[in-house]
């Protein structure tokens, strides 16, 4: 049977990297999403005055 | 950086490795005499406190280069180092005393080594806090920047304790003099470790630079468009 200690140790170091690497990726999807939806608003500003002026 | 050596296949060499540790750990390195299977927890703990100090080296050299230059990547890898390495101390804080409670039957002792790396640990806490509750980013970097220059005197103190002073906490075992040493297939094994963790170290910093650049991305790209609807 495996030490308890022993075990504890591994389990908790392997838990606090995998933990942070879903926190670190989740954080990157998040910011992922925000600029994507940023990028798509400023191509569409500055695509609308073109259009008016075209219009005109 | 990212060409040279992609994150992806820094994170496959990363998880080979740690994969051949863990054999290398259970597998092949010998049971020791006294403290038997508990003291395999020695491998996984020197290997989260190099990190560790690692990381506040990495945070003393960007913080100097931050207030010298005034370098946003300086900065933001400080910023990116801190959170990685607080990670690892808290790493050695856990597994030191899960060590210590079977093999000196306490699971703390207030000894130089193990005081002074709490100290470490409550200033990536002082680091991370100051990032986090500061309103001003610009005085936020600045004051970080001296926490980690003057954070640093205790990695070395850190470093030399048990060096220093006779300790409740083990002598080196490597660089350690004369009378330090382990059986070769141990020292294998924990080489083998501490080049892994550090690829983790080093990992999981990238990730967080990744991050920190998407921020910044994201500000400029607010700014633009702040611009133009005020032009509109």
């Amino acid at each position: 049977m495996v030490n308890k200690f022993l075990f504890l140790a591994y389990a908790f170091v392997w838990l606090i990297f995998i933990l942070y690497a879903w926190n670190l990726s989740r954080r990157q999807a998040g910011l992922k999403k925000e600029l994507d939806e940023l990028k798509t608003r400023v191509s569409d500003s500055s695509s609308a005055p073109a259009s008016r002026n075209a219009g005109a | 950086m990212d060409k040279k050596f992609p994150i992806s296949l820094h994170f496959a060499l990363t998880l080979a490795g740690l994969l051949v540790a863990l054999y290398m750990i259970f597998l092949y390195a010998p049971e020791e005499m006294t403290m038997g299977e508990v003291q395999r927890i020695f491998y996984v703990h020197v290997s989260c406190a190099w990190p560790a100090l690692l990381g506040f080296i990495i945070i003393f050299f960007s913080s100097i280069v931050y207030l010298w230059k005034r370098a946003q990547f300086a900065d933001e890898l400080a910023h990116a180092t801190a959170e990685v390495g607080f990670i690892f101390c808290t790493c050695v804080l856990v597994t030191g005393p899960l060590w210590a409670k079977p093999a000196w039957g306490v699971w703390w002792a207030w000894d130089a080594r193990l005081t002074l790396t709490f100290l470490l640990w409550l200033l990536y806490v002082a680091y991370l806090m100051l990032r986090s509750y500061m309103v001003n980013p610009g005085r936020a970097a600045n004051l970080c920047a001296v926490v980690g220059i003057i954070g640093f005197v205790d990695v070395l103190i850190d470093y030399m304790a048990i060096r220093w002073w006779r300790t409740q906490h083990p002598q080196p075992v490597i660089l350690g003099g004369p009378e330090s040493g382990l059986d070769p297939r141990m020292l294998a094994t924990l080489l083998v470790t501490v080049a892994v963790f550090t690829l983790l170290f080093f990992l999981l910093v990238r990730m967080r630079l990744r991050l920190a650049a998407m921020r910044r991305e994201l500000s400029e790209i607010r700014h633009v468009l702040a611009f133009k609807m005020s032009e509109d």
